[in-house]
């Protein structure tokens, strides 16, 4: 082995251990809230970030909570309050739909569980 | 003999090299890795003849092992091609600089064929979890490339003077 081939491995090893270091720096997985009304997006929050936030609906305000990395309706007005008796969604695969309104809240995640492929 | 009729055994050997590889698969491990004992075929034609014959060789085992195990042009044969094409290229640099020696030129060819398999999954699949495993395959590139060349070294030992018009600068 000549010099040039341990300063190779050397700088492989760095390499590698430099990829990992925004591995640990992002543990905390992006996830964010994706609000649509009326297919046209209209908010999108962070899924770590707690609030509450408002957008129109066909039939009026919805009122969007977000806590502890978890989304809810509160408040809308529809017929049967179908989304807003929902409750909390953490699931990326689950979205809240509210039809009188036309509003659909979606968590968005880099890594859901649906999309890896062996 | 003459050159094209080493050149074709070096494929036939890569060829059962690659499918023998891929029924003995280690991806356990981590997904992805394999030790890569095709390469074996490549480094020895690079440092027989040269850069083009390791072209040649090279991507007819991947082109002709693909078509035997009935994986053409599906993503498989497409990421061993990328990766094929990257570890040339740096294999080539490496090999021209002439200040590796041939554990270098693998390691550095390991290393680049995990960057190229990579970089085609990202492409192909448009998802870019892929890179979560680059670290770890860079980290096992160093040992599969160290393997590698020792191997490529003890053949090519092995087969000096046996074959005409070698210059082995090793």
């Amino acid at each position: 082995m000549t010099k040039a081939d341990k300063i190779l491995i050397c700088l492989i090893m760095i390499a590698s251990i430099v990829c990992l270091i925004p591995l640990f720096l992002s543990n905390s997985q992006k996830e964010c809230v994706v609000v649509q009304v009326k297919n046209k997006e209209v908010l999108r929050l962070d899924l770590n970030e707690n609030g509450t936030w408002t957008v129109d609906g066909t039939l009026g305000n919805v009122v969007i909570e977000i806590k502890d990395g978890k989304v809810r309706v509160t408040q809308e007005n529809s017929p049967q309050h179908l989304c807003s008796k929902q409750g909390y969604v953490s699931n990326a695969n689950v979205p809240i739909v509210c039809l009188p309104n036309e509003t659909v809240v979606q968590i968005e995640s880099d890594t859901s569980e649906d999309t890896v492929v062996q | 003999m003459k050159k094209t009729v080493y050149l074709s055994f070096l494929v036939a050997v890569g060829i059962v090299f690659q499918i023998l590889e891929s029924f003995l698969s280690v991806v356990w491990i981590i997904p992805g890795f394999k030790i890569g004992f095709a390469n074996v075929v490549g480094i020895f034609s690079l440092y027989v003849w040269g850069p083009k014959e390791m072209c040649i060789v090279t991507l007819l085992r991947i082109f002709l092992a693909s078509l035997m195990q009935g994986t053409l042009f599906s993503v498989s044969f497409w990421l061993s091609l990328s990766g094929g094409i990257f570890s040339m290229a740096i294999m080539t640099l490496a090999y021209k600089t002439k200040k590796f020696s041939i554990y270098g030129v693998s390691i550095a060819g390991a290393c680049f064929h995990n960057i190229g398999q990579v970089i085609a999954v990202c492409i192909i699949y448009q998802q870019f979890f892929m890179q979560l495993f680059l670290p770890f395959l860079l980290a096992l590139s160093n040992v599969s490339g160290i393997c590698i060349g020792y191997l490529s070294l003890q053949i090519i030992k092995r087969v000096k003077g046996r074959i005409q018009n070698v210059n082995l600068s090793i």
